[in-house]
């Protein structure tokens, strides 16, 4: 140790400096070699050539950076894609409105059950059960004597009417095939 | 010449018994890759690779195709620092 030291200390400024480069240069071979390991392995383990990718492709992916359009170049509104499909009527409804509707269809809530079968009524036997539909519905109109909102309900149903057109051209002749069938009776 | 290999590899016992080769290999990785050194280097390994064919490439093929270029390709800011710290350390340890 001590011989070492005196034969440190008898160096001059360019040998050290030598001997720094030559350090160096160890270090940078030792990253090169480091790194031909690394890449080596990742041939022969066959994930080196993963990540290679045409520029063409690449520019599918790219980030759009427009004003008005999200990053996949896509146009942002924020009422036009939130719509749901009733899992049970199979509808497209409106995102704001679909757990009111989910509970009417399902039949979860108070008033709603008959709602619902009524609504499957109408949907599927358009052409029988019309007019036998009609008068329930009604009957549902005035049967509140048993809810507690009875005001309110019977302006919900109002609005939901007005959205309905309440005759077309079917109507009228179930109508009229219905009262004929009657009178023949 | 004798004395002077001696004392070079005194110096090298020194510098990895005192831990100091492991932090300068770790700074020259980290400056390496921060500088994209690393990048390059792995290109011009593809290149290597495809001109040998992916089967027949071995680790000495590599080392000797691409350790020429991988010193060339250092840049001096990072050679600057590393060298400071060598010299440091030679400075502290060469003169006790």
């Amino acid at each position: 140790m001590k011989m070492e030291e005196v034969s440190m200390s008898s160096l001059d400024n360019s040998k050290l400096e030598a001997l720094a480069q030559d350090i160096l240069s160890d270090l940078v071979e030792d990253a090169c070699l480091g790194l031909c390991f690394e890449v080596h392995r990742a041939v022969k383990q066959g994930y080196f050539f993963l990540d290679d990718t045409d520029q063409e492709s690449m520019r599918d992916f790219e980030i759009v950076d427009q004003p008005g359009l999200d990053v996949f170049g896509q146009v942002y509104n924020q009422w036009k894609n939130k719509e749901c499909v009733c899992p049970n009527c199979s509808r497209s409804i409106a995102a704001s409105r679909f757990a009111p509707h989910l509970e009417k269809c399902l039949g979860m809530g108070r008033n709603s059950s008959r709602i619902a079968n009524r609504r499957i009524v109408t949907g599927n036997n358009n052409t029988n059960n019309k007019s036998e539909s009609d008068q329930e519905d009604n009957d549902d109109v005035n049967d509140n004597d048993w809810s507690y909102g009875a005001e309110k309900k019977a302006k919900k149903r109002k609005s939901e009417k007005v959205t309905i057109p309440p005759f077309n051209v079917q109507h009228v002749y179930y109508l009229v095939v219905f009262v004929h069938s009657n009178k023949s009776m | 010449m004798n004395k002077d290999s001696q004392m070079r590899a005194a110096i090298n016992q020194k510098l990895i018994e005192m831990g100091e080769r492991e932090r300068l290999k770790e700074l020259l990785r980290t400056k390496l890759v921060e500088c994209g050194w690393k990048d390059q280097m792995k290109a011009h390994c593809k290149d290597v690779i495809r001109e040998k064919g992916l089967e027949h490439v071995t680790v000495e093929d590599l080392v000797t195709e691409v350790t020429p270029k991988g010193r060339a390709l250092v840049p001096d800011s990072v050679k600057k620092e590393l060298l400071q710290r060598i010299r440091a350390f030679l400075a502290q340890h060469a003169t006790l």
